[in-house]
């Protein structure tokens, strides 16, 4: 597998009335053709910030520097908007959380899936409304030509889901970034949609970056993970090293933090503490204050990412130094 | 186990009118709890799981006679609290209490901790003193995990779990005996919510708790619960043992939902049973069993006539034309 995107040093600042919140700090990760990477952490931990970020949809005042984003060849930082528009939806694509907010609700599903396809494709507007009509199916929706026609409002939530991944699939892109697309769903539904983008991508061979905050789903969804706390990596290995093998306290203890299936009875145990305050990060690990193997040099520098297992598993603790 | 009944609930019906037209006729039910009877066995925890939608917050606010009901009744010890007059009820509600989901939105922000927690204390006239009423709040705080310099603070100050602890100070503070946990960690990031669960498992032994744990986190409900009630269109569909229900769920609904829990383990993979569909709406549900246009074993029956919830064995109940 060669490389498709390769992310070097990204970070990402937003200024507020109460002083400058940095939300990615200095994060590097790769995306080969054909893979999926999930990206696991707490709300405000930079997951989604980060992918917003390669896609270049950072709102002012939020600020996002990189020494290198390369996407097939193509510097990301330094295209043009216009570039950029080419490549968003075409190439990448994002799927949302809320499929309730991130649709338009005065405009029909059929027109905001055609207005993607057109832009993208030369497309007249019959062959693009039989073309969405055509994604419809293929994300199984049933009666696609009534749905086309229909307002955001009156599909279920499952429903406008996979409407919303009909939507990110509809130009062939090459990278989707899937940002908790089953949060806001139910059980049931949620295992529909998982099929669902699993088999979409064993199809088209597209790759995905999975954000969740749930390491069940992330442990069926993807080959290679990446765990985020407080806008840094502090973790990144293979899917079975990390449920097998995890290094890194903060994964550790998030892993504690969810009863086990196989073991009715173990005792949850929680990671003491909470989340620090962006505006007022601890020196050295963010993690020190709430791990319970911190050492000095924890509170005073911030650790390299060090070699658990060379190209597969690596970690940011001193513990490994 | 032979524990004593706390709550028995029978035949339990919550319908909501939709209105509708110039003069808000009433043009439709909304079915959120139809027909529902168990038990709660005291100092044990029941989970009651199911998706959105499916009538188990309406259950758990009914029994509490938060909400009036439509029709059956809810015996606590014994005691039907419809039947109540106003002055026994509120000596009841003492007893009973509720921790809600969004600890964002169920804290007044207006009110500082110690106002939010003692409230209730000086409702039901507890205490006779200010510095009687402080004294117990900071005792509570303590016991939840807060510390008693926080009584000054406004929940604004306060993180998403600090919240739920105060929202879970709030409803022990009256020393209850029973209290409905509505999705307490449904907003709370991963590692928080072990915090939370912690405390409740806690409190339920320092106290003597009986909780009824509403939540659709399958993995967790099956760590806190003794007994399992699954919930599907307004009906109970499924009761037993946590274990049992678990490791061998007899309706089709109940054994969908567990095979759908994402597991932490990748090499486990198992055989999914993906359900087609969504859940009906619950103001027009489906003819006969409810859940027959999402069953993969659905048969002719199953069309026409309503399965009866019955026991099954031991301590289990289901109610599905197969079993």
């Amino acid at each position: 597998m060669s490389k498709l995107l390769q992310v070097e040093n990204l970070s990402t600042t937003f200024y507020t009335e109460d002083g400058m919140v940095p939300a990615v700090r200095g994060v590097s990760f790769h995306l080969d053709y054909g893979e999926s990477l999930g990206i696991v952490g707490e709300s405000g931990c930079g997951k989604s910030v980060s992918c917003l970020s390669v896609m270049r949809l950072i709102p002012k005042p939020g600020e996002m520097t990189a020494d290198n984003i390369d996407f097939e060849g193509k510097d990301i930082v330094s295209l043009r908007e216009r570039q950029m528009q080419q490549i968003r939806g075409n190439d990448m694509a994002m799927i949302f959380q809320e499929p309730m907010t991130s649709f338009n609700p005065v405009f029909t599903i059929g027109y905001q899936l055609q207005e993607a396809i057109r832009l993208h494709q030369k497309m007249n507007k019959h062959d693009a409304k039989e073309k969405s009509i055509d994604m419809l199916r293929q994300v199984g929706i049933p009666r696609p030509e009534k749905v086309v026609d229909n307002y955001p409002h009156s599909l279920s939530g499952g429903m406008r889901q996979r409407a919303m991944i009909a939507m990110a699939i509809s130009c062939q892109p090459k990278i989707i970034f899937a940002d908790e697309p089953t949060t806001a769903l139910d059980v049931t539904i949620q295992a529909q949609i998982l099929e669902l983008i699993g088999e979409l991508k064993e199809q088209t061979n597209t790759s995905v970056v999975f954000i969740s905050h749930d390491l069940g789903v992330i442990a069926e969804m993807v080959e290679r993970v990446i765990v985020m706390y407080s806008g840094i990596i502090v973790e990144q290995s293979d899917i079975s090293s990390l449920f097998s093998n995890p290094k890194h306290p903060y994964t550790i203890g998030l892993l504690h933090s969810k009863p086990r299936i196989d073991d009715e009875r173990a005792k949850l145990k929680p990671i003491p503490g909470s989340v620090p305050n962006p505006l007022d990060l601890p020196q050295g690990c963010p993690y020190n204050p709430r791990c319970e193997y911190v050492m000095d040099i924890c509170r005073n520098k911030l650790p390299d990412m060090y070699e658990i297992d060379k190209n597969l598993h690596q970690a940011r603790c001193w513990l490994y130094a | 186990m032979a524990e004593e009944k706390i709550f028995q609930v029978n035949n339990l019906t919550k319908f909501f009118p939709i209105r509708s037209g110039l003069f808000s006729r009433v043009s439709g039910h909304i079915r959120a709890v139809d027909s529902v009877s168990l038990q709660v066995e005291e100092g044990l925890t029941m989970g009651l799981v199911g998706e959105s939608g499916c009538g188990k917050s309406t259950l758990g606010r009914t029994m509490l006679n938060l909400l009036s009901p439509t029709g059956g009744e809810a015996l606590y010890r014994g005691q039907d609290v419809y039947q109540l007059d106003a002055r026994s009820l509120r000596e009841l509600r003492k007893e009973m209490q509720i921790i809600f989901q969004d600890p964002y939105s169920s804290l007044n922000p207006r009110l500082n901790v110690g106002e939010i927690v003692g409230e209730a204390l000086r409702v039901h006239g507890i205490t006779s003193s200010k510095s009687e009423t402080q004294e117990k709040v900071e005792h509570i705080l303590k016991v939840c995990g807060l510390a008693p310099y926080h009584i000054r603070r406004y929940p604004h100050e306060f993180s998403g779990g600090q919240r739920q602890r105060i929202g879970i100070a709030r409803a022990l503070v009256l020393n209850p005996k029973f209290i409905v946990a509505d999705e307490p960690i449904a907003s709370l990031d991963v590692s928080i919510q072990a915090q939370i669960v912690n405390l409740m498992e806690e409190l339920k032994e320092q106290f003597g708790l009986t909780y009824l744990f509403i939540s659709h986190d399958l993995s967790m409900v099956r760590y806190i619960s003794d007994r399992v009630a699954v919930m599907y269109l307004g009906k109970i569909v499924e009761l037993a043992d946590t274990h049992e229900l678990y490791k061998e769920p007899l309706h089709p609904y109940t054994e969908a939902l567990i095979s759908a829990i994402p597991t932490i383990d990748p090499v486990a993979k198992k055989e999914r049973i993906i359900l087609k569909g969504d859940v009906p709406s619950p103001a027009n549900p489906p003819s006969g069993c409810y859940f027959h246009p999402r069953c993969p074993y659905a048969f002719s029956r199953c069309k026409v006539e309503e399965p009866e919830f019955r026991n099954i064995t031991g301590s289990r109940y289901a109610s599905c034309h197969l079993l």
